[in-house]
């Protein structure tokens, strides 16, 4: 779309996957500090382990707004998909250019959560996903949300000068 | 928007912050999720930077593991670290000696 806004055509089991991501992500937000997902989605500013206060105080500015935003995304996607309409057998969902970043972060963030529960690294391939694999359905939801990630960032990688 | 919005910093201690004036540097690190494509874009789009070096900072990122992303002072460092991590971005700031 020449505004830079891009129009999604999702099978309806796509669209239930996405509608759970929203609770999915609520539960990491709010999980203990020492939560592993949840310390990657909120990392420490400061590298330096004696600069502790200003570490503090940095959290303490800036950690809410980071966590309202991100809880206002998921409220929009959710909104974005309960506006989706037909096409065919599939649901289309019209994306403003403003929504396709947000859905590229929030994707972002549940590939984040995901892959840190499992254990992601350089060389992981889910490719190919047994059919015992206990984490077959994380490791699923984390390949497709990595291939619509890549297609809505690569829609935003045009709108931008060279 | 929400999430990529830019947080506002505000700083109750300056005085106590500018004894001295050596500038900070942000780092991003490498992490085995985030897409190169979209750590390019963040890039660009946070920092304004063409595509060539946004690509070259993300290819350091993931080949020597961290590449210096932006400096300046405290507050501009603080707000930058705020803006990446805003788009899950693994960033640490720090004044080199």
């Amino acid at each position: 779309m020449p505004d830079g806004g891009v129009d999604l055509l999702l099978d309806p089991v796509e669209v239930g996957f996405l509608q759970t991501l929203p609770e999915q992500l609520r539960a990491c937000y709010e999980a203990p500090t020492d939560d592993p997902a949840r310390a990657r989605l909120f990392p420490r500013a400061y590298l330096d382990p004696t600069e502790e206060t200003a570490e503090r105080e940095w959290q303490a500015l800036v950690q809410p707004g980071l966590l309202r935003d991100r809880l206002d995304a998921l409220a929009a996607l959710q909104a974005h998909l309960a506006a989706a309409t037909p096409k065919g057998r599939r649901r289309r969902v019209t994306l403003r250019a403003p929504d396709v970043a947000l859905w590229a972060a929030v994707l972002n963030d549940v590939r984040l959560a995901f892959g840190t529960r499992l254990g992601v690294e350089d060389d992981t391939d889910f490719s190919r996903i047994g059919p015992d694999d206990p984490h077959a359905a994380e490791k699923a939801a984390y390949v497709w949300c990595s291939a619509l990630q890549g297609a809505l960032v690569e829609a935003m990688l045009h709108g931008l000068p060279d | 928007m929400a999430t990529t919005a830019p947080v506002e910093i505000g700083h109750p201690e300056l005085d106590e912050h500018t004894a001295t004036d050596r500038p900070w540097i942000v780092v991003v690190w490498n992490d085995p999720v985030n897409l190169m494509v979209y750590v390019v874009w963040v890039l660009q789009k946070l920092f304004g930077y063409s595509r060539e070096k946004a690509t070259r900072l993300m290819y350091q990122v993931h080949y020597e593991g961290k590449a210096v992303v932006s400096d300046g002072s405290r507050e501009q460092c603080e707000a930058d670290v705020a803006r990446l991590h805003a788009h899950g971005l693994w960033a640490t700031m720090e004044q080199p000696a």
